[in-house]
């Protein structure tokens, strides 16, 4: 019952706690690609202006 | 093609979509020592994919080169063989850190570890080779043979000798087929995200090897070699 009672508790926690706080890692590791691929856009477009 | 936006485009949402729908994804649960590490599949693996294809586009512009004689095709061979190198490495790197976990030490001396090493050196020694020419036509020359080789070095390395022997890495005796590719061994809910992983950090590389190629073309045209 105890036991039950915590589990309960953790999962009121939000969604970034649940699971094993898988959602949090799977957050961080987004934002990891979204930088790596703003990064890599920017250098595309600078190379379109200097061929222009 | 260099230029073309919708498969940059692609390329992002297959891999927001490997990197948020990979973790969230039901795996099987086939042993107590697996666990959730088998969403490294989504990651791991498709390194090597990349690495093979980008390797093989590599090689295409290289007999293209032998063929034409174009420096532009040197300069699309020489991209590409650097990004599936880092995708390589990549695998090499990410096999180690898991197999400390999964195996018990990052290098235990496995079939596929040793021969995956073997394949990359052999291709570290065409950079080698580029950098130690200074001539550029007998640079791109003599690099496109030696892509070719190193090529077909991939098989034996990487497809055959490890298949031949006891391997704790799957495709190994004892566990038949591709590990990749072979249908039966992956569950299907893997597969939904298995193959979107694998267009999108090709796409990836692929992008990665244009923007070398741009800068590459610029650089010829500003020496007037084009």
């Amino acid at each position: 019952m105890i036991n039950l009672l915590q589990t309960q508790v953790a999962n009121n926690e939000g969604i970034m706690v649940q699971n094993g706080k898988i959602y949090l890692v799977m957050s961080i590791v987004s934002i990891i690609l979204i930088g790596l691929f703003i990064y890599v856009a920017s250098i595309d477009k600078k190379l379109s202006q200097l061929e222009k | 093609m260099l230029r073309a936006k919708w498969w940059k485009v692609l390329s992002f949402v297959l891999l927001l979509y490997t990197c948020t729908y990979g973790f969230l994804v039901k795996v099987p649960k086939l042993d107590d020592r697996m666990k959730e590490s088998i969403r490294n599949f989504f990651f791991h693996v498709p390194m090597w994919f990349g690495m093979m294809i980008l390797l093989f586009v590599s090689l295409v512009y290289a007999v293209k080169y032998l063929r034409s004689g174009n420096l532009v095709h040197d300069v699309y061979s020489f991209a590409y063989a650097s990004m599936g190198l880092v995708f390589g490495t990549l695998g090499i790197i990410t096999g180690a850190f898991w197999a400390n976990y999964q195996w018990g030490s990052p290098w235990v001396g496995d079939p596929k570890q040793n021969g995956a090493a073997i394949a990359l050196l052999i291709y570290f020694a065409y950079f080698v080779l580029r950098g130690s020419l200074l001539d550029i036509e007998k640079r791109a020359r003599l690099s496109a043979v030696y892509n070719i080789f190193s090529f077909f070095m991939l098989f034996p390395t990487l497809w055959i000798l490890p298949r031949l022997t006891e391997s704790l890495h799957p495709g190994g005796q004892g566990s038949e087929g591709n590990p990749g590719i072979n249908g039966k061994d992956m569950s299907a809910t893997m597969r939904t995200v298995f193959y979107p992983a694998v267009i999108g950090w090709t796409l990836l590389g692929v992008w990665i090897s244009t923007l070398r190629i741009r800068i590459q073309l610029l650089q010829l045209k500003k020496d007037g070699l084009l």
